[in-house]
């Protein structure tokens, strides 16, 4: 057997077996949210233990790979879904459209007003949508990846932990309505925290998350070809 | 047996069709593998080439643990604290002020556009 092979092995077991444990605190108390459970004891373990992140990630990217055909997955109950959506789906695109366009020009505006630089300010446009996209837009635009990604990943984290909420204190309580939001400002970590909640939303927010994609990746491609 | 034997169907469905969305990509599509990917999945299940009780269990299992794949790019932010560090307020806030006009945004416009609230009376049908 490859020796590079078992500490891989080991931290895709260590990953799944905290991952395990978050679930089973989320169960005792539904505000907790699985993706922070599961990442402060692998954090800490790895701190303490002085394992450097990119020997730990060797493993990880056997995870991390999956998030590719658990994308394409959205797919079923998007069509499961499909009839009831049918009748709504120009009107949500105009939605996703609406809520791209803003968070694109929102975050680097902000940036700007902070006396960004500018690669910085590049890196928060594309922040909204899912980290394969992220990463493209982010590189056509000439920001910086990593941040890019760190954005992503903690927009997506806000979103599962804060969005019903901030979406409930907003007096918005339409299913429809809270699937496109949570879709299309926190993607793939948003939609997945909305799966355990109704179908429905998971169901409008996996639509949302994927045009927002689509939409951010032309808008972005436009974007870079207008500042060359 | 049979159970298990279709649920390895489906998720090698879903990995081949991942995979050729990949390669669309690769080869000069400027939408990322998974997007791709997703289209042609709904397509092919739209137009009856893929059956829905092929896939459903594989899928419902992905999308249920979907969080587990996005742990080890989390943990990842532990190594990014230099870069972060440094632009810390102007990221931080143009996140934040980001995140909430999009969900403001999108939600108060899809509450207008996408049908009535669903506590209110008459919400059923209305899609």
């Amino acid at each position: 057997m490859n020796r590079s092979f078992i500490p891989a092995l080991l931290s895709v077991m260590a990953t799944t077996s905290c991952y395990a444990l978050a679930l089973q605190l989320h169960r005792k108390w539904r505000a907790f949210p699985p993706i922070v459970g599961a990442c402060i004891p692998i954090m800490a373990a790895l701190w303490l233990l002085r394992v450097p992140y990119a020997e730990y990630n060797r493993g990880g990217t056997l995870l991390t790979w999956w998030l590719g055909p658990a994308t394409v997955a959205l797919a079923v109950p998007m069509y499961r879904n499909g009839l009831a959506l049918r009748g709504m789906l120009p009107r949500l695109s105009l939605v996703v459209l609406a809520g791209s366009i803003t968070g694109m020009v929102s975050a680097g505006v902000t940036a700007w007003l902070l006396h960004a630089p500018l690669p910085v300010i590049m890196s928060t446009v594309p922040k909204s949508v899912t980290t394969p996209i992220a990463i493209e837009v982010s590189r056509q635009l000439r920001g910086i990846p990593q941040i890019t990604i760190a954005m992503v990943i903690l927009t997506g984290v806000l979103g599962a932990t804060c969005g019903t909420y901030f979406l409930k204190l907003a007096r918005i309580r339409n299913d429809r309505a809270i699937g496109a939001a949570i879709g299309t400002s926190s993607h793939g970590i948003g939609t997945a925290s909305l799966i355990r909640q109704s179908e429905l939303r998971a169901a409008v927010s996996s639509w949302a998350m994927a045009a927002a994609g689509v939409f951010t990746s032309i808008l972005g491609a436009s974007l870079s070809f207008l500042l060359r | 047996m049979k159970t298990s034997l279709d649920f390895a169907l489906g998720v090698g469905i879903i990995v081949v069709i991942f995979l050729l969305g990949d390669f669309l990509h690769r080869i000069g599509v400027p939408v990322p593998g998974g997007v791709l990917g997703l289209l042609l999945f709904y397509a092919a299940l739209q137009l009856r080439i893929i059956r829905l009780e092929w896939v459903d269990r594989a899928a419902g299992f992905l999308l249920r643990h979907m969080v587990l794949l996005f742990i080890p790019l989390t943990v990842g932010l532990m190594d990014m604290g230099g870069v972060l560090s440094r632009q810390f307020g102007a990221i931080c806030l143009s996140l934040v002020v980001s995140f909430v006009a999009v969900l403001l945004v999108t939600g108060l416009l899809g509450q207008r556009l996408l049908g009535p609230p669903e506590d209110a009376p008459g919400a059923e049908g209305q899609l």
